[in-house]
């Protein structure tokens, strides 16, 4: 069923999309970045995915979970690829600028970050907003493009190209960990809601004529948006603890940090000189 | 740069007489660990009793030695015990007793705060065991199920007793957690940041954390609970439009997590004894933790998988079972650890290093059975038989309980200054090797046989006799290991060995201080350089900074009135979203439009006005503390009282509207949206109560002049309150009044 012809969409716009990202790139920055290319490419095939295959043509109208993947891929892991494809010595050369240094900087703050990551999530999914995001082409496309920006402000202040704005990794660490119970507590929520909290998805207009295989496959829509609340929930909390996992890493092998001047000959060191 | 580090300013005064009297009056960190200890131990005794009750009446099968109402009273009471009293108390004590020491601290963040939790406790357990008296102990199980839980199904004051004393005890839990969250953030001594402090404050740093996170779901439970109770609401009553699923979704959103309170410090127990008795560094001390931090993340999303028989779906039952299996994987990467410590290394088989083994191995196996219960199917045959009593004894006894018993042979000596008798600890190891895994692997088969757990009898099915009998009498045989202990401490106390500074040639800051250490812990400290700074100082011809660097020390320690402040709202948000939760759950539902809504009785232009001054009393705050660090006082005391004022015109602002509201009909009781409307709002107008009461100390402080730049400090960490209580107050009324989410 997978390979029935309908659940693709050959056509869609996400293939130039990705392509005049892979051309810019290599226009870009040419030979600095055969690094970051790898990284590049898998979020351009994410794009591709997100839009060509089953994903993309299910999220349009039909299965709340469909739209649910393609929410996340857009927000959370294709602003990842790219902000990881960008190669560090140019970027640094970039950002010396002091304008882009200025923008940087400020997106360095966690704040504007969280909240345009956990922010996205819950405000598209207010019924009415998630409705009119699923009917009408241009709020759709809108939704799309905010998922990609607030996702790469939101990744910002984890992976930015150049280290000076990314958080320490503690700071990281309780930023991630925030996230994730901003996106547990929307996932509970429309997991066990009785609700329809995406009523575009509730009596879908059957123009492809796979509706019934999908309820006859258990997809029905209250299931189905269950399935959606959980993939709200547990993938980006698994992404956010990988990450975690990485900054842990990170900070434990961190061994050039600023050391202060240490005193010559601990032992027996009078306590109280320590203190104050 | 600051190096202020081991700044206390209430550092516990020397008691000059050790009598009785004067642990009343402890603030002394190493005294009030003591105490959480003795306290732990005494109702280990207590629940031990319970449950040897327990294990005779069902030694024979039809026995009658027990009325069903006083076996229900037994296995309720033995649950809670072990889990508040004993569990609970038991790790504080250890944290802290031996945290200032380890990373070189004179005591803890607040010494006073500390006291008073530890008193909390004792309080919380006289509650408790009150309703003995009373003649109607709690009889609903550890986890006071609702329907049973309520008013119509337990008439007899019990299960109060049981809400009280828990909220009581879960107060005291929070405040010693952040206490000892600050102290590790806060006064760790020159040269130990935080990727050098030992395994021990490390994990113990995430147990706080976990605490702080998990007790609120269960205070929001209780609170409901006892709303429903005395108030008549009926948030846990289906017959009454509440939801029975709601009470066990709170709680165990308290109850998984809790059990990783206890694993955590028996991982941090053993990641200290299994290094020094294989005379090593621990293999992986990143991993270790690393995956102890995730595991903080990951115990709070599989709750439900206690729930798998309540129908919540299939997708929700994959989802969950899913999750569970990988929070099994941070555990078991744990167990290479210690047995790749173990590979190699020159191991000295003491007690303490035995009994760190048999937790090993008794671990695993309760783990596999955990891995058992998360595959769905296999929960569904197996729930509430005794195979889960099995598993979680695995896990409680056979590992935490054995962590136990090797940190206490490991660290008696420290805060005796006595070695423990070996071949008395042998004896009593084997006793409870034997007695342990007699008493629980015979329940597995039970469990298998489909004996259910929580009956009083059985009747006399083929093999149940048998079994039942071996577990029976092997609970006596750990009863004996018990009483080898306690002989074992009393003669070691009377006649034992003396034991030096570091009997053991152990690694950490606590060992280079005298046994027992003197009131202010230490007189010089060694340089540290690694995570090993006493075995650097003992060989520092192998010193570990020679071969190894962990990353320096920066000299930065956050305030610890502002750390603590945080970690206080961190805790506090929980119980609000937990109450906000509910609010949605009740409120979403179209069918029950019986009685008033919010769209019907609230006056949403109304409060919105008086919102305007709650949320403008941030701002003056803001002024009030920009005065104070500029040093203008009278400006600063201008601005503070504006902000008393304007929070004060707030809660006249909600007074009008229950007033209102009351007239109208409008109770707690009327129906869900009122009870849920009234104690989300009413739990909020407390809080701002007593910011209201803070602010106007601090105001009293700063008209007699106390209020000096430097112990602005703790304004800020009010504001942190202050400020908290004011977005709070914004998620409630676009959730509440502007009806967002419904
Ligand atoms: C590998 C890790 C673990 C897994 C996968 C696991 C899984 C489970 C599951 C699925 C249940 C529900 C059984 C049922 O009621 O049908 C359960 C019950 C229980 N587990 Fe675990 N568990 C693990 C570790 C632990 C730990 C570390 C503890 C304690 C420190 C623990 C204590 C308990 C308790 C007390 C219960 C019974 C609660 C009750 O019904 O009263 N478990 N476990
Ligand atoms: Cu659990």
């Amino acid at each position: 069923m997978i390979w029935d012809h309908a659940l693709w969409h050959w056509t869609s716009l996400a293939w130039l999309v990705a392509l005049v990202w892979v051309a810019l790139y290599l226009i870009v920055f040419r030979r600095a970045a055969v690094h970051g290319l790898r990284s590049l490419v898998l979020g351009a095939s994410l794009m591709v995915l997100a839009f060509v295959s089953p994903i993309g043509v299910l999220a349009d109208g039909y299965l709340f979970s469909a739209h649910m993947v393609q929410h996340l891929l857009l927000l959370l892991v294709i602003p990842m690829c790219l902000l990881l494809s960008l190669p560090k010595e140019k970027m640094a050369q970039w950002f010396e600028n002091a304008r882009l240094d200025r923008a940087g900087r400020m997106l360095s703050h966690p704040v504007p970050g969280w909240v345009c990551g956990v922010g996205a999530m819950w405000l598209w999914h207010v019924p009415v907003l998630c409705s009119a995001a699923t009917q009408n082409a241009g709020i759709g496309c809108l939704r799309d493009t905010s998922f990609l920006l607030a996702g790469l402000a939101f990744w910002w202040p984890i992976f930015a190209p150049v280290q000076r704005y990314r958080l320490p990794p503690l700071s990281g660490i309780s930023y991630l960990f925030s996230a994730c119970i901003g996106c547990t507590l929307l996932g509970i929520y429309i997991t066990f809601t009785t609700i329809t909290v995406c009523p575009a998805f509730a009596n879908p207009v059957d123009r492809l004529h796979v509706l019934t295989s999908l309820y006859d496959a258990g997809l029905t829509p209250a299931i189905d948006q269950q399935l959606g609340g959980l993939l709200m929930w547990v993938p980006p909390c698994s992404l956010y603890v990988g990450v975690i996992i990485s900054l842990l890493c990170r900070w434990y092998s961190n061994t050039e940090t600023v050391t202060p001047p240490e005193s010559p000959g601990g032992y027996g060191r009078p306590f109280s000189t320590s203190a104050k | 740069m600051s190096t202020e580090v081991v700044q206390q300013y209430e550092t516990a005064k020397a008691d000059s007489n050790w009598g009785l009297l004067s642990w009343f009056a402890s603030v002394d960190h190493k005294r009030i660990g003591l105490l959480y200890m003795l306290l732990a131990v005494f109702f280990l005794v207590i629940g031990g009793v319970e449950a040897l009750l327990i294990r005779v009446q069902l030694a024979v099968p039809n026995n009658t030695f027990l009325s069903p109402q006083f076996f229900n009273q037994l296995f309720t009471m033995h649950g809670t015990t072990m889990v508040f009293l004993v569990g609970m108390p038991v790790f504080t004590g250890f944290a802290n007793y031996l945290i200032p020491l380890m990373i070189g601290a004179k005591d803890v963040a607040f010494p006073r705060l500390n006291a008073m939790s530890f008193w909390m406790l004792p309080f919380g357990a006289v509650l408790l065991y009150w309703s003995f008296l009373t003649g109607s102990a709690p009889d609903a199980g550890w986890f006071s199920y609702a329907p049973l839980s309520t008013k119509p199904y337990s008439s007899l004051p019990g299960v109060d007793y049981w809400i009280i004393s828990l909220a009581v005890m879960g107060i005291g839990s929070v405040a010693g957690a952040i206490n000892i969250a600050a102290t590790v953030i806060c006064c760790r001594a020159p040269g130990m940041s935080l990727q050098r402090v030992p395994l021990f404050v490390w994990i113990m740093l995430m147990q706080a954390i976990l605490i702080l996170i998990t007790i609120p779901p269960l205070n929001s439970a209780l609170a409901m609970l006892l709303i429903d109770r005395w108030l008549g609401a009926a948030f846990f009553e289906p017959a009454r439009g509440g939801s029975a699923l709601l009470w066990q979704h709170f709680f165990w959103m308290f109850g998984h997590p809790e059990v990783y309170v206890f694993a955590l410090p028996a991982f941090a127990m053993v990641s200290e004894v299994i290094p020094v008795f294989s005379r090593k560094p621990i293999y992986g001390y990143a991993f270790v933790a690393g995956s102890s931090s995730v595991i903080v993340l990951l115990s709070y999303g599989v709750w439900a998988h206690h729930m798998f028989a309540v129908g919540l779906g299939m997708g929700a039952n994959i989802f969950f079972a899913a999750a569970t299996l990988l929070i099994a994987i941070p555990t078991g990467i744990k167990i290479f650890n210690w047995t790749a410590t173990l590979w190699g290394g020159s191991i000295r088989c003491t007690t303490a290093m035995l009994f760190a083994i048999a937790f090993l191995v008794q671990f695993v196996v309760g783990g596999l059975t955990g891995i058992m219960f998360a595959t769905v199917p296999i929960d569904w045959q197996l729930t509430d038989t005794y195979f889960v009593v099995a598993h979680f004894h695995y896990v409680l006894i056979g590992g935490i309980v054995f962590a136990l018993f090797a940190a206490t042979y490991y660290w008696f000596p420290k805060i005796t200054g006595k070695m423990l008798d070996e071949r008395l600890g042998k004896i009593q190891f084997w006793l409870w090797v034997i007695g342990f895994n007699g008493t629980f692997g015979v329940q597995h088969f039970l469990g298998f046989m489909g004996m259910p757990r929580r009956v009083y009898t059985y009747a006399d099915h083929p093999g149940w006799a048998t079994l039942n009998a071996i577990s029976s009498v092997s609970a006596f045989f750990m009863a004996a290991g018990t009483l080898v202990l306690v002989w074992n401490v009393i003669s070691s106390l009377l006649r034992g060995s003396t034991a030096g500074a570091n009997p053991w040639d152990a690694f950490t800051l606590e060992w280079f201080t005298t046994s027992p250490p003197p009131v202010e812990n230490f007189e010089s400290l060694p340089e540290i350089k690694s995570r090993r700074p006493v075995w650097d100082a003992n060989h520092p011809e192998q010193a570990d900074w020679k071969t190894s660097t962990t990353p320096a020390d920066n000299g930065h320690r956050p305030d610890k009135a502002k750390t603590s402040a945080w970690a206080f709202v961190v805790s506090e948000a929980i119980f609000f979203i937990l109450l906000l939760v509910a609010y949605v759950v009740f409120n979403a539902r179209v069918e029950d439009a019986s009685g008033p809504t919010s769209e019907t009785a609230l006056n949403v232009l109304r409060t919105g006005i008086f919102s305007v001054f709650l949320l403008s009393s941030s701002v003056s705050f803001w002024l009030a503390e920009r005065h104070l660090s500029r040093g203008d006082t009278t400006g600063f005391r201008k601005y503070l009282a504006m902000t008393i004022l304007l929070g004060v015109v707030f809660l006249v602002g909600q007074a009008i509207e229950y007033n209102e509201l009351i007239q109208d009909g409008v109770t707690i009781n009327r129906n869900l949206f009122a009870s849920t409307f009234f104690t989300v709002t009413g739990f909020h107008g407390l809080h701002v109560t007593g910011g209201l009461v803070a602010l106007s100390i601090m105001l009293l402080m700063a008209r007699k002049g106390y209020l000096t730049p430097k112990r602005s400090k703790v304004f800020g960490a009010i504001g942190v309150y202050w400020h908290f209580v004011d977005v709070v107050w914004i998620a409630v009324f676009t959730i509440i009044y502007l009806g967002f989410l419904q």
